[in-house]
């Protein structure tokens, strides 16, 4: 490609430089709403009828605001506070912490996996609601892994490969269509249910199943249980965070978008599922709503899940770019995109039941997030004091000083693991089995606060006299420059 | 560096480094967080969390 053929806006949108202020499309309602559009799907109303299974409606609201209200902003303060400051790519940030191989490793954990199987759920479910709106209008016999299922399923994330492929703007043009829907849907099915039961008969209404005899520990799984929802944007929110004008409108579209938009779509999913005894929303939207309601509405919600399937592929795709370098960065977008979506499409196909396991899934990733949560706060904003040296952060492996020890971070990555292993000590997701402590503080904070002061003590105590990653002096608050020749390509 | 896009493309790192560095000489940061921020969070977190906590469990 010839230097003048270049578009560098384009290619720092969709790679690993920094984008500039001035590059940066996304205003405070843009983000709003591509965070909107990211937050509302299949996912928010399972989560809503998980939450129903522990605990009644009036507790299931408390768990649900309190667990996303956390988990949302430890997440963000993690991502979008730097991403949206620099306008640094979400995992190359992330090698001034773990090192340029520790932040493909991370990459590999907590995007490839799990954004492959979050792109195969999501079409899952866009293909049963599919499936259901057949059933609805004709004499179809329903079948969550029959061939009209997986079929739809593909086709989602056929649908999702081509917005994509065109970029960010075609994204802010379907976010900006959808999302508004999506909000005004959930409202009116919130004032259908209040409309066939008062408020005080839905908040007497008991949990459905729940799985304990003590009523905190319950509350407390449904308090993790969203609070795994609010930390499981982690891997994706810093990527949309860059495209923002400015810091402030990296952060507060968070509180609108995947807090409120999403904590309303699983309380209507709570409602819904307390009320008609079933979380499916293939089934309790035909009978809040009857059944032209319930096919415009299941017909939104289908798509709903496509504007969340694009936003976690662009943002997935944009980190893939940098785990491999020059190659990647060559390879032409549309490539990158289609590449990535083979393997969800395989699952879609041959493995359907990674659906049912869905919220094992979802809380076995909060291990992993509330973690990383931590230690970018503790790294960010206790040990960086929210400065980055961009310079450092481009420079070649070998000269970097965030090439730590073989380009990775053992610091870092062994606050990952202790952070980790305390979630799991403290709950464990397969079993629900939990020790006093949960009940209490639940895991997911006690994983993120003990990363970060692993990753915080042991940064303090070795890295400085290893020479490790240019943090500043604690005394001195001053950042060292290298001067290093950013002219080298990172990941070279 | 081997092939002239690279060249471009360093050229135009290096542009975007400097951008950054000049904001940080100037201490210029448009639209970023401040302190005034940070306490509407946190009040706004304190509100939900205990609001939330006493009134449904």
């Amino acid at each position: 490609m010839a230097s003048h053929d270049v578009d560098h806006g384009l290619e720092a949108e969709r790679g690993d430089t920094p984008l500039l202020p001035s590059e940066r499309m996304w205003g405070f309602w843009e983000f709003s709403y591509a965070n909107s559009a990211l937050a509302i799907a299949t996912w928010a109303f399972l989560i809503g009828g998980a939450t129903a299974l522990f605990v009644g409606p009036r507790e299931g609201i408390a768990a649900i605001v309190i667990g996303n209200i956390l988990g949302v902003l430890l997440a963000t303060f993690a991502t979008c506070v730097p991403c949206g400051k620099y306008g640094t790519e979400q995992f190359t940030f992330l090698r001034s912490m773990f090192g340029s191989n520790g932040s493909r490793l991370v990459y590999v954990l907590a995007v490839v996996f799990l954004t492959m199987g979050w792109l195969a759920v999501l079409g899952l479910m866009f293909g049963r609601s599919i499936d259901g709106l057949s059933g609805l209008v004709s004499a179809h016999q329903t079948d969550a892994n029959g061939g009209l299922a997986l079929a739809s399923g593909t086709f989602a994330i056929v649908l999702t490969a081509i917005v994509v492929a065109k970029g960010p703007t075609s994204i802010k043009v379907f976010n900006t269509v959808v999302a508004p829907a999506l909000v005004l849907i959930m409202g009116v099915m919130l004032y259908m249910i209040l409309g066939k039961h008062s408020f005080a008969e839905l908040m007497a209404l008991p949990a459905l199943d729940a799985p304990f005899d003590d009523k905190r520990v319950n509350f407390m799984i449904a308090v993790e249980v969203n609070m795994a929802a609010g930390f499981s944007w982690w891997p994706y929110i810093g990527n949309l965070a860059r495209l923002s004008k400015n810091q402030r409108t990296a952060f507060w579209p968070n509180v609108i978008g995947i807090f409120a938009a999403a904590a309303l779509g699983e309380v209507v999913g709570l409602l819904a599922a307390a009320a008609l005894g079933n979380s499916d929303p293939t089934i309790w939207m035909t009978h809040i709503g009857g059944l032209v309601f319930g096919v415009i509405a299941l017909g939104f919600v289908a798509f709903a899940n496509v504007t969340s399937m694009i936003n976690i592929l662009y943002t997935s795709i944009v980190g893939l770019r940098q785990l491999a370098g020059r190659k990647l960065r060559e390879m032409s977008w549309s490539l990158l995109v289609v590449l990535f979506c083979v393997v969800p499409v395989l699952i879609v196909c041959f493995a359907p039941g990674i659906y049912d396991g869905f919220f094992i899934f979802l809380v076995w990733t909060s291990a992993l997030n509330s973690a990383l949560a931590g230690i970018g706060i503790a790294d960010y904003f206790f040990l960086r004091r929210q400065r980055l040296n961009l310079r450092h952060l481009y420079a070649a492996e070998a000269q970097s000083p965030y090439r730590y020890w073989k380009g990775f971070n053992p610091i870092a990555l062994s606050a990952l693991v202790v952070g980790f292993a305390v979630y799991v000590l403290v709950f464990n997701p397969q079993t629900l089995a939990n020790t006093t402590l949960f009940s209490f503080i639940s895991a997911s904070l006690p994983s993120c606060l003990l990363a970060g002061l692993v990753h915080y003590g042991l940064t303090r105590v070795l890295a400085q006299r290893l020479g490790w990653g240019a943090y500043p002096n604690s005394d001195a608050g001053t950042i060292r420059t290298l001067d290093l020749d950013a002219r080298s390509y990172s990941n070279d | 560096m081997n092939s002239q896009a690279e060249h471009a493309r360093a050229q135009d790192l290096e542009r975007r480094i400097r951008v950054y560095e000049d904001m940080e000489k100037e201490d210029e940061w448009p639209g970023a967080l401040s302190a005034t921020d940070y306490v509407a969070i946190t009040l706004m977190t304190l509100v939900l969390v205990v609001g939330f906590y006493l009134w449904g469990y």
